[in-house]
């Protein structure tokens, strides 16, 4: 077995045995911690021993011989201090208990790890270890923070859920619905995280985006009825088949109308249509959904003028009576100007700029600049790429911006060299 | 009639049975072996007679959870046993014609291979179990 071959065995067993050991034993915080080092024991022995008959057997019961013997020192330290862990019996009424499937745990655990309870940090990085059996230093690397913060932040999420008393078992049904739509979200966040860094000097960070599908379509696996579940891996795909094309050899961002679409990945694209084309019909749309239906007119276009804008922007229209999020707002606006004209556009830019939550984001600058340049208004147009520059926090995004205002300063100097000594 | 035998070790024994030796030395692989084989032959002897309702073994003292009141306040305490207090480790409940026969059962269980440290000092109990409700009401 191949180093890769084995890490994505245990990466897919992880969240199985862990749900099997919690399921069994309970004490979620301290099982986390056996099924942790059941897989780096798995990491260094299987390797050079042979990967046993069974490994899911194999890693249960490593893992609960560990969480035996981690319960142990946890309750002798206890005596010592004397003090007894003493907790609530929730009060709800736990359903009536069905035979659960694997699916059936991994989802539970997701339910745990995006807990409302989390904030969406915690939410996020015990998702990636407890779910997706990252080690604490992966996760670490992913979010560019310290190793030790990041043990912190997820032993810290391990203690509230132990506090809040959260029982392993599916949601009632009343919230699974709310629930899962935490869940969503969240895998949104680390497919996006990956997808473009907040900070930092690289665009990319493939591992987190690859590993959001991963457990995306774990989730799809589980729920192959849930359109939204369709959609959200739908749009990942069809967001993620563009990547090859998205940045430069040197790590420049080139924009969807200058991507080279021949390096778009054909496979990615195929399955995220065939996805959301099956979800669509099925009942009702959300917004994941509604993005996936964007993404894939983009995705199967030959071009940005071959776009159909109008139907794009039909979609956005139907995607902003269910968000009030301002940037499907401004994806709105540029929709309407490709479909009606730039002047169109430049007005729901100007409607938006008024929206406080935009003031400072860059997008909308950057948006304002695009459609200024389209009318023709140079000046105007660079000026706004460099206001949008100023505020971008992600470098090769800055530069981009910094690039599309200086290619207007060379123009607009070919143009004003003979006008020079009229102004000066 | 039915009938419980019950079994009883604590955490260390476990931990001589798991193969980690803690204040008396581990079972080796023979001696665990050994044991394995008794019970299963034990047990479908029991089955064939028709004797056998059920059996089983209970996971380690460690995983227990214990409920209760506190000056009428509900609480669940995790682990509430000390490491070398002997509890419940394993069951079975028989169904057969007399308290003695059921005590001859339970009697066997001392032929059962195993460490000579815990065989010196291994007990059985046997105790009838009621057959209905009327046993318990007036």
């Amino acid at each position: 077995m191949s180093g890769t071959d084995l890490e994505s065995l245990l990466r897919e067993l992880a969240p199985q045995v862990l749900g099997a050991v919690v399921r069994r034993y309970g004490n979620f915080d301290i099982a986390e911690d056996a099924v942790q080092e059941a897989m780096l024991a798995a990491a260094t022995q299987w390797p050079s021993e042979g990967a046993p008959d069974n490994p899911k057997g194999w890693l249960i019961t490593v893992a609960a011989r560990r969480l035996t013997d981690l319960l142990r020192s946890e309750q002798a330290r206890r005596r010592r201090e004397d003090t007894v862990a003493r907790w609530e019996l929730p009060t709800r009424q736990p359903e009536p208990a069905k035979s659960p499937a694997d699916s059936d745990d991994t989802l539970i655990l997701l339910f745990m790890c995006c807990h409302p309870a989390l904030s969406p940090s915690s939410q996020l990085a015990l998702t990636l270890r407890a779910v997706g059996g990252l080690t604490t230093a992966e996760v670490a690397r992913a979010f560019l923070v310290a190793e030790g913060t990041m043990t912190r932040r997820i032993t810290r999420a391990k203690q509230q859920i132990k506090h809040s008393g959260i029982p392993f078992r599916l949601p009632a049904s009343e919230e699974r619905a709310e629930r899962l739509a935490t869940v969503l979200h969240v895998l949104y966040l680390i497919f996006t995280e990956g997808y473009a860094a907040t900070a930092g000097p690289r665009l990319h960070r493939i591992e987190l985006s690859t590993e959001a599908i991963r457990l995306t379509r774990m989730v799809h696996k589980a729920l192959p009825d849930d359109g939204e579940v369709a959609g959200l891996l739908a749009l990942m795909l069809l967001t993620d088949a563009r990547t090859a094309a998205r940045t430069t050899a040197a790590g420049e961002l080139v924009p969807l109308a200058e991507q080279d679409r021949s390096l778009w990945n054909s496979d990615d694209i195929a399955e995220g249509v065939a996805l959301i084309t099956s979800a669509l019909p099925r009942g009702t749309v959300g917004p994941y959904q509604l993005q996936a239906a964007i993404a894939a007119i983009h995705d199967e276009a030959q071009s940005t003028q071959q776009t159909d804008w109008p139907q794009i922007k039909a979609l956005y229209e139907l995607l902003l009576q269910t968000s009030d999020n301002p940037m499907v707002a401004l994806n709105h606006a540029v929709a309407v100007a490709m479909a009606d004209g730039p002047a169109a556009g430049l007005e729901r830019v100007q409607t938006l700029a008024k929206e406080k939550q935009l003031t400072e984001d860059h997008r909308l600058y950057a948006v304002r600049a695009h459609l200024l340049e389209m009318t023709g208004d140079t000046p105007g147009a660079r000026e706004a790429y460099l206001a949008a520059a100023r505020r971008a926090t992600n470098l090769p995004q800055q530069r981009y911006l910094n690039r599309q205002a200086a290619r207007l300063d060379d123009a607009d100097n070919e143009l004003s060299e003979s006008q020079h000594h009229i102004w000066c | 009639m039915k009938y419980m035998i019950l079994t009883y070790a604590s955490q260390h024994d476990y931990d001589g049975m798991a193969g980690q030796g803690t204040d008396q030395p581990a079972w080796s692989p023979e001696e665990f072996a050994a044991m394995g084989a008794f019970m299963e032959a034990f047990n479908t002897e029991l089955v064939e007679a028709g004797e056998l309702v059920e059996t089983r073994a209970l996971a380690a003292p460690v995983h227990t959870r214990r409920l209760g009141a506190q000056h009428g306040v509900a609480f669940v305490t995790d682990g509430p046993y000390a490491e070398t207090q002997e509890v419940l480790a394993g069951y079975w409940i028989v169904e057969c014609d007399s308290f003695d026969r059921a005590t001859e059962i339970a009697g066997r269980l001392a032929a059962c291979p195993a460490p000579e440290q815990v065989t010196a000092n291994a007990y059985a109990d046997v105790r009838p179990i009621m057959e209905s409700a009327a046993e318990i009401t007036y």
